[in-house]
């Protein structure tokens, strides 16, 4: 008997030691930093106002469809840059999560945008755009360390005719794999949607 | 007085009626004076048996005087046949001597694993256990009739018992149930394979004395005892192999008193190192793994009483294929194309994410008393399991681990057991759990799992009844379970539930003795099982996942969390019947088991289609509830030629179906026949060799649902449509691979020294460097299986 009073004191004192707290007391919020919940295309004419549209996915993971605005109302003829802006709303707006696009140019050697759009809805660059062949032009206006292409601002001329149709991006995550030949297949998508677009 | 009990199961009762009155008692053990529990004594014309306890110790009570023909037989030993003239009246010492080349084994009942012995089981230990050295205990465990795994790359196993995993097998770590985050389908069973002199698994879910859940089996990881006299002895192992490059370390050391008979020790190690596995034609990249690992015993045993004391530590790291790390649909449907994955690079030790990093601790105490016809066992254990998973994530977060968990597991084991009569035992239980989970803060994920506390408390009673060559057992069981919770939904909102959980489960069992060398089983038991945390709440995505899974709770329009009462949910509840037929032959053995398991409310992750985010198209998971069946064939034989060569054959067939659905259901291992030739050469000398040749031929699975490829649901959506509402039913996103035979021989010699024996073993698998892909592997998708693997063993124990 001297034995089962051994183990009954054995067990109360390592149940002293490890019973911390209740677990499901008060579990900390966690910040998450990594959904994209919005992302902001401007393209600014040379003159004029410039033409916004938005895609946004309140709930990042979550299960909502996201919400396109658009479509895209370019003018004829007309030269705009395209600048492109993340952000996570889900982050508060003075956290450093908060501003994605700071992130994706930090780690611009990892990051390359992709684009797709309607044959000849564009003068320059012509052509369908460098999501289904890398080798295809697109005027990228900004470089990473390595003077690779990254993409968050373009240069675009629309075409000279009236038209309509799409016109995608696609953000690549492609960590020790970018190069001057990485096609839109290597890495994995931080970011993947199509707008409408109309050249009047 | 146990001891008597088990007399009886093997005594007719005609014998007992007999006016004789003389006893034999003795101790069986092996050449190293191990006392070997559960060897069996049978007086062969009387065909009376006995069976040796924990300390080897045996009792022959009620003999005439004159001469009886004795046989002593232990799994893994060879056989004794001798004389004994009745009066023999000083102790009797029985020494066996290992038995290399013993294939089929036998687990007979042994105190500390208590095996119902109306049970249907098979087992893996001695030469078998031995020859499955530096593998996982999931991978080890495919050696066994039934058995199979589930498995998420070359280090990643999970046991899978007739078809179903995870939770639904419940695992017994040295006669603790092992708790850890065992929902995840990659998260394999945290224990050293090398602590098990024996594994044995119950098929029949009739262990209702450890738990209600084991809707598919239980596995007992068993110890060799420890020592209980004078003297020190060890084993070293050091394996070496090709494939991945690896190394393992392994040891214990034992030893006993002489000041204190009784009082006995072990302490034992592992070290694992491995670096990329290589499929056939590429090296499988980051699928490196480490282990640590340690455990020490102490334990002090008098004859009717005794304590063990016992902690073990596990540590490991592993790697997760480079090429599986997909986000999208897209990533996907590319992944799925390659012929090589992606990130395909050099040969490297170094682990990178995706990995996962696990520590688990137990600390068991256990004590045992016999007092008259009484028996009285208690045991403690403590866990603690901290899991934490990395991916590549956005910038510095990639050091940050995407998941993480700490749980904290309390069990307490109290049971009584009364032999009333020489027919007749009971025994009486309870089983207490307490359980707490933790999000390890700082993930900055939202935690897939709420974080809880839970208790369980459940009652037991068995009883046992032997009549004739008959044997009866009935058991029954029921348990509460409450869990409290707290999480976070998909706006990163607090939850907080409290669930209640109750239930009966029971089982019906009859062994019946056909004649000396053959019995029939049949069995008919309930189990059931709450869905876990998992299955309830998840949301989002894990690792090497490549899809969105939302909980059985989630309320499929707005993905709130509903409360439980409301939500129709049910708890699994299986019926599973199973027959056995054992015929143990000298010369011949086999074990066919059947079984139909049917699984009402069974919860399994069906897709339900696409949803659209700003990284793309995901397609999403619904944890579903269905009725599902499993059954099938488990064979297992080997016959032997002569005394140099033997024959072995294997198979399992399995057929599941979702009933509701009138479906197949995804990830069922498919069919499989292993067969082998053995040569050993004579054992008695001081060298032995020995020479096998097996061969493992795996069907293809043709009962695999509906394919829907990544490509097809994108294609389909550009034009509108949503290919997976629009075909119901379940489906897998790539076909089942083809069927394959791998081949693997072995060489190996024994050197009998002294006080010491050594062993070195060269054995290649998949000889042929085949390429193949295995269906139950999750990394099918995306790469072949691993290639030719050269392993070097040299095994020294003294």
């Amino acid at each position: 008997m001297k034995s089962l009073r051994f183990v009954f004191l054995a067990l109360m004192s390592w149940s002293l030691v490890f019973l911390t707290g209740c677990s499901k007391d008060d579990p900390k919020p966690e910040n998450i930093p990594e959904a994209i919940t919005k992302a902001t295309l401007t393209f600014t004419p040379t003159t004029g106002d410039p033409v916004v549209v938005t895609a946004t996915d309140s709930d990042g993971d979550g299960p909502n469809v996201r919400v396109l605005s658009g479509p895209i109302n370019l003018a004829k003829n007309m030269p705009y840059t395209l600048t492109i802006t993340l952000i996570n709303e889900l982050a508060a707006t003075t956290a450093p999560e908060y501003n994605v696009t700071a992130e994706v140019e930090e780690e611009a050697d990892e990051h390359l945008f992709f684009f797709a759009w309607t044959n000849n809805t564009f003068s320059n660059p012509t052509g369908n755009g460098n999501i289904d062949s890398r080798a295809d032009v697109v005027n990228y206006n900004d470089k990473d360390t390595k003077n690779l292409p990254l993409g968050l601002s373009t240069a675009w001329i629309a075409s000279g005719t009236a038209s309509s149709g799409k016109f995608r991006i696609l953000l690549k995550h492609q960590p020790g794999l970018k190069s001057a030949t990485s096609t839109s297949a290597d890495g994995e998508s931080d970011l993947d949607v199509e707008f409408d677009l109309a050249v009047n | 007085m146990r001891l008597a009990f088990l007399l009886l199961i093997l005594i007719p009762f005609a014998g007992w009626a007999q006016l004789c009155s003389f006893r034999v008692a003795g101790k069986v053990e092996d050449e190293r004076g191990i006392p070997l529990a559960g060897a069996t004594l049978v007086l062969t014309k009387e065909n009376k048996g006995v069976i040796a306890d924990e300390s080897g110790k045996f009792e022959f009570t009620q003999l005439c005087a004159g001469k009886y023909e004795v046989e002593i037989r232990y799994v893994g030993y060879q056989t004794i046949t001798t004389s004994l003239k009745v009066p023999f009246n000083k102790p009797w010492t029985i020494r066996m001597e290992s038995d290399s080349t013993s294939l089929n084994e036998i687990v007979i009942e042994d105190k500390h694993t208590n095996v119902a012995l109306t049970s249907t089981y098979s087992s893996l230990s001695g030469k078998l256990l031995e020859e499955t050295m530096g593998k996982s205990l999931g991978e080890s465990m495919r050696e066994i009739p039934g058995v199979n795994s589930i498995q998420t790359g070359p280090a990643i196993f999970k046991p899978v018992i007739h078809g179903v995993h995870s939770q639904r097998v419940l695992i017994l770590n040295n006669g603790i149930r092992q708790e850890g985050q065992n929902w995840g389908v990659e998260h394999a069973p945290e224990v050293d394979q090398f602590i098990a002199s024996n594994i044995i698994v119950i098929k029949d879910a009739a262990a209702i004395k450890y738990g209600a859940d084991a809707l598919g089996g239980v596995v007992l990881v068993n110890p060799a005892k420890l020592p209980t006299e004078a003297g020190i002895g060890g084993q070293l192992h050091t394996i070496v192999a090709s494939n991945n490059g690896s190394g393992v370390i392994s040891g214990f050391l034992e030893g006993g008193s002489k000041k204190w008979p009784g009082f006995g020790w072990r302490t034992q190690g592992t070290i694992k190192k491995a670096g990329d596995a290589r499929a056939s034609n590429y090296v499988l990249s980051n699928t490196g793994f480490e282990e640590q690992n340690f455990s020490l015993s102490t334990a002090y045993h008098k004859e009717k009483s005794g304590i063990d004391v016992f902690y073990s530590h596990f540590n490991t790291s592993i790697g997760i294929l480079r090429g599986t790390a997909v986000e999208t649909a897209d990533d996907l449907a590319n992944a799925l194309e390659r012929s090589v994955p992606q990130y395909t690079t050099a040969f490297t030790y170094d682990i990178k994410q995706p990995r996962q990093s696990v520590q688990h601790d137990l600390i068991k105490i256990n004590a045992h008393l016999e007092k008259g016809k009484n028996e009285f066992r208690l045991q403690y254990g403590l866990q603690s399991n901290r899991r934490t998973e990395y991916d590549f994530r956005l910038g510095a977060l990639t050091e940050i681990p995407a998941l993480g968990f700490q749980l904290y597991t309390h069990t307490l084991d109290a049971e009584w057991q009364r032999t009333h009569s020489s027919r007749w035992q009971s025994s009486w239980g309870i089983n207490a759990l307490y359980q707490t989970n933790s999000k390890v803060d700082g993930t900055q994920t939202i935690p897939f799992i709420p974080n809880f506390d839970h208790i369980t408390t459940g009652v037991f009673l068995v009883e046992k009844l032997t009549l004739r060559q008959w044997m009866l057992e009935l058991g029954l069981r029921y348990d509460v379970k409450k869990y409290d919770l707290a999480g976070f939904d998909f706006k990163n909102k607090l939850y907080r539930s409290s669930i209640d959980f109750q239930n009966a489960s029971g089982t019906v069992s009859v062994k019946r003795k056909l004649n000396n060398t053959s019995t029939f089983t049949s069995s008919i038991s309930s189990a059931w099982r709450p869905p876990n945390m998992a299955e309830l709440y998840s949301i989002g995505t894990h690792q090497s996942a490549a899809s969105i899974e939302y909980g059985l709770l989630l309320n499929e329009i707005t993905s709130e969390v509903k409360p439980y009462e409301k939500s129709g949910v049910k708890v699994e509840k299986a019926l599973k019947w199973v027959v056995g037929y054992k015929v143990d032959r000298p010369r011949f053995t086999t074990e066919i088991t059947g079984y139909v398991n049917y699984i009402f409310d069974f919860i399994y992750l069906k897709p339900r289609g696409v949803t659209q985010g700003l990284r793309g198209i995901f397609p999403y998971f619904r944890y579903t509830q269905t009725d599902a069946s499993f059954m099938g064939i488990d064979f297992f034989s080997n016959y032997r030629i002569n005394s140099f060569w033997t024959l072995t054959g294997k198979a399992s067939y399995l057929r599941a179906t979702d009933e509701t659905q009138n479906d197949y259901l995804v990830f069922i291992p498919a069919n499989r026949v292993d067969v082998g030739i053995r040569y050993e050469s004579n054992s008695e000398k001081k060298w032995s060799w020995s020479a096998e040749s097996k061969v493992r031929w795996v069907a293809n699975q043709s009962r695999a649902p509906q394919v829907i490829t990544p490509r097809q649901i994108i294609d389909a959506l550009a034009q509108g449509i949503d290919l997976v509402s629009q075909r119901p039913g379940n489906f897998d996103f790539k076909a089942a691979p083809d069927g394959y035979a791998l081949l693997s021989l072995s060489v190996g010699a024994t050197c009998k020294l002294k006080n010491s024996k050594c062993e070195i073993r060269l054995s290649a698998d998949n000889l042929t460097n085949q390429s193949f892909r295995e269906y139950t592997n999750r990394l099918r998708y995306f790469a072949d299986d691993v290639g030719r693997n050269i392993t070097l063993g040299v095994h020294y124990s003294f």
